[in-house]
């Protein structure tokens, strides 16, 4: 039995519904994968606004932790409001890399909030690929400008995101190999820390 | 064909959605936000959402693309040619030429990166200031402050692509930013010429444009700092005609408005603290 919970309950700045909320993120466990039994939480900043996007997922002692801007939620046509849509493709995404960090395929990657921006782009690459053959209406283009902020605007960065994106299977050891393929792990540390709008 | 369209009467097919700077401001998030480190707002690659912020901005930027090729186009029919000479008209035709260039230019780095026409709402305040009966005071409006504007976001947008290592962007950016700097030569020199025997005129016109300069420094939108997301341009500013003085007079005015964002959102958010303890 999967025990899932959003938090804030109920949401206070913006009309979300946590019902609504909880029924995509089942929804999504299901489609990545996720073994019944595995207890999700998921924390939603609700004062984060688009463009302030991002999110993050974590496993800790077993258990999925996922945090996510509001902004993520948003419907970019009607500030304030929700969007079902936009919640199903990120909460998937982001189930998926729940469900990698769950493999043993990826248990030596650090939170996400040591990851550098070129891991966390390549490994979003990947996730977002594998959605869209799930049937996610996912957006290349999109997600290969944000490979190629990370990466570089390459051949050599084109062709990796290439991989990452049809690879079914890739494990953190893949992950940190195109980064040193593309140069991005010869990048110094990020100025500005990744969680930078997790943090209150 | 109607003279003077109002901003409401602008055509647009039903991918475009209109929003009101209201909301943005009446949201109860936004004092949240103020006060929170959410990194430099200047565009970077390490700052957080770099590519969502930048698609978002590159959106913004193809709207007032299209409001501009608007309002040039508007300026060569809504007057006669004794309140505005048919070469001031000319210079409007070219201007337009050049706005929906950058109109198929931004619809294209809107592909690069990633964005889609109509993904994020339209504000259409840019051309509320092109709507001005008097044509000296339209172009002080539009081709001092708004394409002035212009030559602060092509610039920081431009810087970049630099930064990212994007050639389509800065290259892009920079040929845009070399029609900017025509366009603000061409309203000054007709501010110039239209108020040469009209000093009352011509102090109006200059007061319109501080005006619009204020309206689009709101929120600390542009400045000098890493928390102004769009750097002043001084250098290309001065090429455009601008002088030390007049760019010294708009920095002072947007560290003003950043103080007064900074100042109005401390209030909001004690507001909203007052109002939590009560309820």
């Amino acid at each position: 039995m999967t025990t899932i919970t959003v938090t804030p309950n109920p949401f206070t700045l913006v009309p979300y519904d946590v019902e609504e909320i909880t029924a995509l993120l089942e929804e999504a466990a299901a489609l990545a994968g996720i073994s019944s039994g595995v207890d999700i939480s998921l924390t939603v900043d609700e004062e984060l606004f688009a463009p302030l996007t991002g999110h993050m997922s974590d496993v800790v002692d077993g258990r999925v932790v996922l945090w996510i801007s509001g902004g993520n939620f948003e419907d970019n046509k009607r500030p304030c409001h929700f969007s079902a849509d936009q919640a199903r493709v990120d909460l998937s995404v982001m189930m998926l890399r729940a469900k990698d960090r769950l493999s043993d395929d990826f248990a030596a990657a650090p939170p996400d909030a040591q990851l550098s921006r070129g891991e966390r782009a390549a490994w979003d690459t990947y996730a977002v690929g594998r959605a869209g053959r799930l049937g996610l209406d996912m957006r290349r283009p999109r997600q290969l400008y944000d490979f190629r902020l990370q990466h570089g605007f390459t051949d050599v960065a084109d062709a990796a995101f290439e991989r990452c994106w049809e690879a079914e299977h890739v494990t953190w050891e893949g992950i940190r190999e195109i980064c040193k393929e593309t140069g991005a792990a010869d990048r110094g540390p990020s100025k500005v820390p990744v969680d930078l709008l997790r943090q209150k | 064909m109607k003279k003077m369209l109002p901003e409401s009467e602008l055509a647009r097919d039903e991918r475009f959605v209109r929003t009101n700077i209201e909301d943005r401001l009446f949201d109860p998030r936004g004092p949240k936000v103020a006060q929170r480190n959410t990194g430099p707002a200047r565009m970077g690659v390490d700052r957080p959402a770099a590519g969502e912020r930048s698609r978002s901005l590159m959106h913004g930027i193809f709207v007032g693309e299209i409001q501009a090729l608007e309002g040039a186009g508007r300026t060569c029919y809504d007057f006669d040619d004794e309140t505005a000479p048919f070469q001031l008209k000319l210079d409007m035709a070219r201007q337009c030429w050049d706005e929906s260039r950058h109109c198929e230019i931004s619809v294209k780095l809107g592909d690069h990166m990633g964005a889609e026409i109509g993904e994020y709402t339209e504000s259409t305040f840019l051309f509320a200031a092109a709507c001005n009966p008097d044509p000296v005071l339209r172009l002080c409006g539009v081709n001092r402050a708004l394409e002035g504007l212009a030559i602060d976001v092509f610039n920081s947008m431009k810087d970049f692509g630099n930064e990212s290592g994007d050639p389509v962007l800065e290259f892009c950016e920079d040929w845009m930013l070399a029609d900017e700097v025509t366009h603000v030569k061409m309203g000054s020199d007709w501010l110039r010429r239209l108020t040469a025997t009209d000093p009352e005129r011509r102090e109006r016109a200059l007061e319109f444009q501080r005006t619009v300069d204020a309206i689009f420094n709101l929120g600390g939108f542009r400045g000098e700092d890493d928390e102004n997301p769009i750097q002043l341009a001084r250098n290309f500013r001065r090429l455009a005609g601008f002088t030390d003085d007049e760019n010294d007079s708009l920095a002072a005015l947007a560290r003003e408005s950043t103080v007064q964002a900074r100042e109005m959102a401390e209030a909001a958010s004690a507001a909203l603290h007052a109002s939590a303890q009560g309820s």
